[in-house]
């Protein structure tokens, strides 16, 4: 779990730049494939690891597939790599189908979660070996390794053996070994889960950068939501062998279509509240401990029962009552740095999860204390 | 504090380091160490200064060379093993491959057809190709029928079927420890080869053979070193010109004249293995003779090399650019299926191979002829109720599970004991023991059974049960340590730290965690050492008597004498029990292999 607050920072900040991903993209020459995945399905016996999932990928596009494990997310991508063949469905990259050419002929760059670095070959002859298959001439070869180094910063390792290095820097050669041949698509298959968290920040922004940089189509595959929210254009949630909602970051963050996507992209607060009344988007709402609150909704629902989501950094608290707050008890209060994570039980309600900054003035709550939590309109999501 | 209360402490303290030094689990090993330098290293020592005892040091040497026959024997040892350790290599990397690749109910299936040959007689295994390629087994009579041949013909006893049934005999040798090499690379090293556009050759020759090169050197090694002391198949599937050296010895043990020349031909096979071993074992390490993992931390790999290639434009790297790296982008537009089908190919070769004959000698047994043949014209139990009705089957076949058992348990109580010492204590030389306790599988059994011959002559145990079960030992350890160690290794030893913090003592530690850990180890261990002795023929040979038959010798003395299906009859029960077993150390196996 990542700091969702920290991220929504971030996404808010350079909201403005994102809005238009296809803007983005004239910014860089876009040299990517497009993919498109049509009715995908990949069976084992019964089991559905894949089932019809279709995806289209735009050129230079950063693509994230997110999911728990089993959700299908590898299999998707080794399907794509060419490592397993498509019980039905197609893939095309650039308009043509790929699903009937070997791995090798496809011309893409990958990276593996174990990095897959040839233990047999220094580093520079590992960088080199897409070249040399691909028939570059030692010289060029050479050239090229040494420019595809520069960019990793990995000139003074040449000559040194994978074993030699540390984790952080095998990945960065496997990441060189991807990209020396500027393919048109580059596969990251968990390539971060096996770093420790410091090292996956920054090399979480090496890969952006490089992004931007090259401007290969990125098909990456998580389960850390962070990492998703973090380095993404779009990000496709997978769940049980198909997508599930796919969208921006800050769409998938802000506006998740069910349940399964508000809890498993960042921490949430899924309300039961009954539709008391509609007047425009507007919803007047009321939980089960009877708390009375508005909710803008784009859907066309007005009556009956609704799930809503209301995020926990978005839920105010104060100690003293204000105008539409409702008492809740605290039953557990952790400081986590920047953040006070709160759980607390409403009154005859559900419980509820609060971040909040720490400030000067907020003593941390002790657990029985007493505290009002309220939420505007806009704070809600409502599930459909 | 006085000083009188001081030497009172320091006394103490002493006493305190005496009990401490005596828990060692070094200690441990005293045990199989003495047995082994009485029953195996004295004797081979002794064998050694018999040899030398000439009236010059040399003397008996010089004889061996000075006779063409032998000096022409040697070299037709070496040749065989080198062909044989190279047809293994040739047909056992596929279908380590095969057994790699494949998934689920298919790789059971394949990896039992490879190991349960692995653990069948040698004796047993032979007599099959006997029966395989008779004159009128199932080969003849197919060839016929075929019309290629217009009569049976005698397809034993030449050059060709002593390398077939060697090299089927040490087949799954290889392929085990090919398959233990490769099954340790990381599965995505293929498919980074494949990403960066290599095709299934290319990815083949420049990442998974260099990679596992190790591997195939070790197997290539172990197949040669077992082949060189070769004694059962050659002379029984070889003819006049095919006597390899180890037969030599055991011809010449039979005529007392030749004391000091004898042990001399002993001491020259003898040296040869070692050379081998010690030669392999510089550049492999000497866990390749077990297969394990390196009980001290592995030394970084050298990478100098590396460094040096990448400064140098060798004439070798003009050569890849100009033909290496072309051919193999040529090569990777052929169809992926291609070397799908080769392996796949090789490896159902290997299979056949592997069972066919076990199946035949199976299905022979049930058959109601009177002589050897194939297709049998009708079935009857009749050979089983010879065997079980002839008193001196059922008696060797007693003798065989007694000194079995005896065996299993002399094994199995001193290599649990030297397992624990060898994982647990801190001493140093860890290796060199490891090495002494594992040597016995590399020492030709012919020198060994020699050798062991004039101890048990001295201490007139030849001809006694006990005696031979504990020379059935002295290969029996081996293998108790080495899959004990590996179990032992397996156990967490933060378990073990649990329970010790939760107040078991340190007794109770080793009931309650360590032997329930160690367990599916210890009962596989216990079967292993068993076979082992249940199968043994060449120690046998040396160091029984005319009282004292076991099955295997038994079988040996029929199979010399005459070619009947109750052989057949013996060799089915021998593969029920393999099976029983294996079905039996299957879980074990399994959770072993997950714990190590």
């Amino acid at each position: 779990m990542g700091e969702p607050a920290a991220l929504r920072a971030t996404r808010s900040g350079d909201a403005s730049v994102r809005t238009s991903p296809t803007g983005r993209l004239r910014e860089r020459d876009a040299i990517g494939s497009s993919i498109a995945v049509r009715e995908a399905v990949k069976r084992y016996g019964s089991f559905h690891a894949v089932d019809r999932i279709s995806i289209d990928v735009e050129p230079g596009e950063f693509i994230t597939l997110l999911g728990p494990s089993g959700s299908g997310k590898t299999t998707l991508l080794n399907l794509v790599a060419g490592f397993q063949s498509l019980d039905s469905g197609e893939i095309l990259v650039d308009g043509k189908p790929v699903h009937n050419v070997p791995t090798h002929k496809r011309g893409f760059g990958m990276v593996f979660q174990s990095y897959a670095l040839f233990p047999n070959m220094t580093v520079s002859q590992n960088v080199a070996f897409p070249l040399r298959m691909a028939g570059v001439d030692r010289a060029t070869a050479e050239r090229r390794v040494a420019e595809t180094l520069e960019i990793m910063r990995l000139t003074e390792h040449a000559t040194k053996s994978p074993s030699q290095m540390s984790g952080g820097q095998q990945q960065r050669v496997a990441i060189a070994r991807a990209i020396v041949r500027r393919p048109k698509v580059v596969l990251m298959d968990e390539p971060l889960s096996a770093l420790d968290r410091r090292l996956r920040e920054s090399i979480q922004i090496e890969i952006r950068d490089l992004h931007q940089t090259i401007g290969s189509t990125i098909l990456f595959v998580t389960h850390d939501q962070g990492e998703a929210l973090t380095m993404s254009d779009r990000i496709a949630v997978l769940n049980a062998g198909r997508i599930v909602q796919i969208g921006r970051p800050l769409d998938i963050y802000r506006h998740p279509t069910d349940r399964f996507v508000a809890s498993f992209v960042g921490e949430s607060n899924l309300i039961e509240a009954e539709i008391l009344q509609k007047r425009g988007s507007t919803l007047t709402m009321k939980n089960r401990a009877g708390y009375v609150f508005s909710a803008e909704s784009r859907d066309t629902i007005d009556v009956g029962r609704a799930t809503v989501l209301v995020r926990p950094e978005r839920i105010a608290v104060s100690n003293e009552p204000t105008a539409n707050s409702t008492p809740v008890s605290v039953t557990s209060a952790i400081f986590l740095g920047e953040i006070l994570r709160i759980e607390a039980q409403v009154e005859g309600g559900e419980p509820l999860l609060i971040r909040c900054t720490d400030m000067a003035d907020r003593p941390l709550p002790a657990v029985g204390d007493r505290l009002h939590v309220s939420w505007g309109a806009a704070d809600c999501w409502v599930l459909s | 504090m006085t000083s009188a209360s001081i030497g009172v402490h320091a006394s103490r303290l002493a006493d305190l380091d005496l009990v401490r030094r005596l828990k060692d689990p070094a200690f441990l090993l005293l045990p199989a160490i003495a047995f082994l330098a009485f029953i195996y290293l004295l004797p081979l020592i002794d064998l050694i200064r018999i040899s030398l005892s000439g009236p010059s040091w040399s003397s008996y040497f010089a004889r061996v060379f000075a006779i063409p026959l032998y000096w022409d024997s040697l070299v037709r040892t070496m040749q065989i093993s080198v062909t044989v350790a190279g047809l293994c290599l040739l047909f056992g990397y596929p279908t380590a491959l095969l057994i790699h690749r494949s998934r689920g109910i298919t790789q059971v299936m394949i990896a039992t057809a490879i190991v349960l040959p692995y653990f069948i007689a040698i004796l047993i295994r032979t007599y099959a190709w006997m029966v395989l390629l008779g004159r009128n087994g199932p080969v003849n009579k197919l060839l016929v029928s075929l019309g290629i041949l217009s009569e049976p013909v005698q397809l034993l006893f030449n050059r060709g079927t002593v390398l077939l049934g060697m090299t089927a005999v040490l087949l799954p040798l290889m392929v085990l420890t090919i398959y233990s090499s490769v099954a340790r690379l990381d599965q995505s090293l293929t498919r980074a080869a494949l990403a960066s556009g290599a095709g299934p050759i290319a990815a083949f020759w420049r990442v998974l053979l260099p990679l596992t090169l190790p591997g195939m050197g070790a197997g290539f090694l172990l197949v040669f070193v077992a082949a060189i002391g070769f004694f059962i198949t050659p002379t029984l599937l070889g003819g006049p010109g095919d006597q390899m050296f180890a037969m030599h010895i055991t011809q010449q043990a039979d005529s007392v004249t030749s004391e000091g020349f004898l042990q001399a031909l002993g001491v020259v096979l003898l040296t040869i293995t070692l050379a081998v071993v010690a030669v392999a074992g510089r550049f492999l390490g000497f866990e390749f003779i077990w297969g394990g993992r390196k009980l001290t931390e592995a030394a970084p790999i050298a990478t100098d090399r590396h460094v040096a290639d990448v400064g140098r434009r060798s004439f070798g790297a003009s050569l890849a650019d100009l033909i290496g790296w072309p051919l193999l982008r040529l090569f990777g537009r052929l169809p992926a299926s291609c070397g799908t089908w080769t392996i796949r190919l090789m490896g159902g070769l290997v299979i056949a191979t592997l069972i066919l004959p076990i199946i035949v000698v199976m299905i022979i047994s049930f058959s109601s002829a009177s002589y050897l043949t194939f297709p049998p014209p009708g079935f009857s139990l009749r050979w089983y109720e010879q065997f079980f009705s002839d008193s001196n089957w059922m008696r060797a076949f007693w003798t065989s599970l007694i000194v079995a058992a005896m065996s299993a348990g002399i094994a199995i109580t001193l290599g649990a004991s030297a397992a624990l010492g060898i994982v647990r204590s801190t001493i140093r030389g860890k290796s060199a023991i490891m090495l002494l306790l594992v040597s016995p599988i590399i020492v030709p059994p012919v020198v060994l059974g020699l050798s062991l011959y004039s101890l048990f002559l001295r201490f007139d145990l030849v001809g006694s049960v006990f005696g031979l079960a504990a020379a059935h030992a002295i290969g029996g350890l081996p293998i108790v340590v080495v899959i004990l160690s590996a179990s032992l290794q397996g156990v967490d030893t933060r378990l073990e730290q649990a329970a010790a913090v939760h107040g078991a003592s340190s007794l109770t530690v080793f009931r309650l965690v360590t032997l329930p850990a160690i367990m599916p180890g210890l009962a596989a261990a216990t079967f292993f050492a068993f076979l082992h002795s249940f199968d043994e023929l060449v120690l046998t040979l040396f160091l029984s008597s005319a009282q004292l038959k076991t099955l295997p010798l038994m079988l040996w003395g029929d199979i010399n004498y005459r070619l009947n299906p109750v052989l057949a009859v013996v060799s089915t029960l021998e593969v029920l029990l393999v099976v029983a077993g294996l079905v039996l150390a299957r879980p074990v196996l399994a959770t072993s292999r997950k714990a190590a």
